[in-house]
């Protein structure tokens, strides 16, 4: 009945174990998010989590990140406890999360001078994190200019500048339209290939999880814990031909039975 | 000729505002000035343009203009810098801290609605008719749309940047400097943009009540003596001064936030 495969396959990198996390809002009922939630990332590793709605998945980021204490559970990071927001994690946003009154350039530079990096030093690093997401150019362009693509560009530059050793990405592309979706996912890859960093990656699209993913998470409804994780054996590095092999949909078809019994509409 | 004629109406078109505009102010002193065509003069309540004008330029000859605008000007820098200075820190501290918030919201609605001006003798009382009295009206007159302003923008902040600078490590310093104040700003110049309007009016009152010198006084001064020529060429003055204060704020902020989504 224990989710299998969740725990004790690897030398861990991240390890959570029995997450617990309850909302308490005032006046009102309290909603638990996370119940015994457990999940190990190996180094370099790219684990997508799925689930529906409300499950939790995207509060469990926020604790990752350190944003969100949980209520008890213990999360280590490199055998480092997770204790507040530190310079080993950067997250990329459903919503950009760009400081609109800062240029591509600054927005960029906004993680290395909160580090407190000289600002020569700091330019040549965002130069660096913006030739790579192909945003040369655009250095000075306010985020009311760049295209939705565009602006996820810039947060995963963000990201990725003050050098993090885990990427976590929280729907990152759900706020994209379809085709832009797709261009973004090849060109996630790229840049996950060139940096090798651990990639935490919360979605809803299944295909989106697969063909980025080396195993997919899938949690339960409210209060999520996890159910099941999918290796995905496809070879790197991927193409978008990948997408219409029948292993392919095999492995969207398992994934999806296993999230259908968690979906309430 | 076509071809001759296409430019000229683009240009016509393109500065119709200012053209049409300025018609309207050109055909309401010309309406002014003709109704005393049928009308006989009585220089005792009334002026006319041609009259109003001559005094203008008479009182800035004589430089009497320039010294009564210093006079005026010194405490309604004061009385904004005041207000910006009490007002915004007011705000954003409303707005960060739910419970100051709360318990001054209610306070500072009910003055910010009342006829603070009606306080004006009173002021007069206590502060005399000097600068100091004038720059405390002032302030009372603008400081509450500091104040209202920032509450507003700080209540606007994107919880999400607060949490993105949280998560690159930035400290309640950084919550301020990086995201609450440039996200305030906007709301601030708005709220200069209503001020600087009530600033003239806190002005104009106080020196009504009781001064020595300065536009309002003046104002009041030549109503007295009936020499309405330059009762109204002082008004005229005001006038124009709150054009070019307001439009001045206007392009303050256009050249300030470039980031801001031209809508």
């Amino acid at each position: 009945m224990f989710a299998q495969g969740v725990v004790g396959l690897m030398s861990a990198y991240i390890r959570g174990r029995n997450v617990n996390l309850t909302f308490r809002p005032p006046n009102r009922a309290p909603v638990r998010a996370l119940h015994d939630f457990d999940v190990e990332v190996k180094e370099g590793e790219f684990l997508s989590i799925v689930g529906p709605s409300g499950c939790g998945k995207s509060t469990f980021l926020s604790i990752l990140l350190g944003l969100i204490k949980p209520d008890s559970g213990e999360l280590d990071l490199h055998g480092r406890r997770i204790d507040g927001p530190g310079t080993d994690r950067a997250m990329v946003f459903q919503e950009f999360g760009l400081l609109p009154w800062r240029t591509v350039q600054h927005n960029v530079e906004l993680g290395l001078q909160l580090k407190g990096m000289p600002a020569a030093q700091r330019r040549n690093v965002a130069q660096h994190f913006i030739r790579m997401v192909g945003l040369v150019g655009f250095e000075s362009h306010y985020p009311h200019e760049l295209s939705g693509g565009m602006k996820q560009r810039v947060g995963i530059a963000r990201a990725l500048a003050t050098d993090p050793e885990v990427l976590l990405m929280d729907e990152p592309f759900a706020a994209l339209d379809a085709q832009t979706r797709d261009l973004m996912q090849v060109e996630l890859l790229r840049i996950w290939h060139d940096t090798r960093k651990t990639v935490l990656f919360v979605t809803h699209q299944i295909d989106e999880a697969i063909y980025l993913s080396d195993r997919v998470l899938v949690m339960t409804k409210r209060p999520g814990r996890a159910k099941r994780i999918f290796a995905v054996d496809l070879p790197r590095p991927r193409d978008y031909e990948m997408r219409v092999t029948p292993q392919f949909n095999e492995l969207k078809l398992e994934i999806w039975r296993a999230l259908e019994d968690e979906i309430a509409v | 000729m076509a071809d001759a004629a296409a430019p000229r109406t683009g240009l016509l078109r393109s500065n119709r505002r200012i053209l049409l505009g300025s018609l309207s102010v050109l055909a309401f002193f010309v309406a002014w000035q003709a109704v005393f065509l049928f009308v006989p003069l009585n220089s005792l309540f009334l002026t006319k343009p041609s009259l109003m004008f001559a005094a203008l330029v008479r009182l800035t000859m004589s430089g009497q203009v320039f010294f009564d605008l210093g006079a005026s000007a010194a405490p309604f820098a004061y009385g904004l810098a005041a207000s910006v200075l009490i007002g915004v820190p007011t705000g954003i501290l409303m707005g960060r801290r739910v419970r100051v918030g709360l318990a001054l919201d209610p306070l500072f609605t009910v003055l910010y609605a009342s006829p603070l001006v009606a306080l004006a003798p009173l002021v007069v009382i206590f502060l005399g008719v000097g600068v100091t009295g004038k720059t405390f009206i002032v302030f009372l007159l603008t400081v509450f749309d500091f104040v209202f302003n920032a509450y507003a923008g700080v209540r606007a902040v994107d919880p999400l940047l607060l949490n993105v600078v949280r998560s690159f490590g930035g400290a309640e310093k950084d919550l301020y400097l990086k995201v609450i104040f440039p996200s305030v700003m906007p709301y601030i110049v708005a709220g200069a943009r209503i001020g600087v309007g009530r600033a003239l009016i806190g002005i104009l009152i106080g020196e009504f009540f009781a001064a020595s010198e300065g536009v309002g006084y003046e104002i009041v001064r030549f109503g007295n003596f009936f020499a309405l020529d330059s009762m109204f060429a002082y008004i005229l003055v005001v006038t124009l001064i709150a054009i070019v204060l307001t439009q001045g704020v206007r392009w303050a902020e256009r050249a300030a936030f470039p980031w801001r989504v031209e809508s």
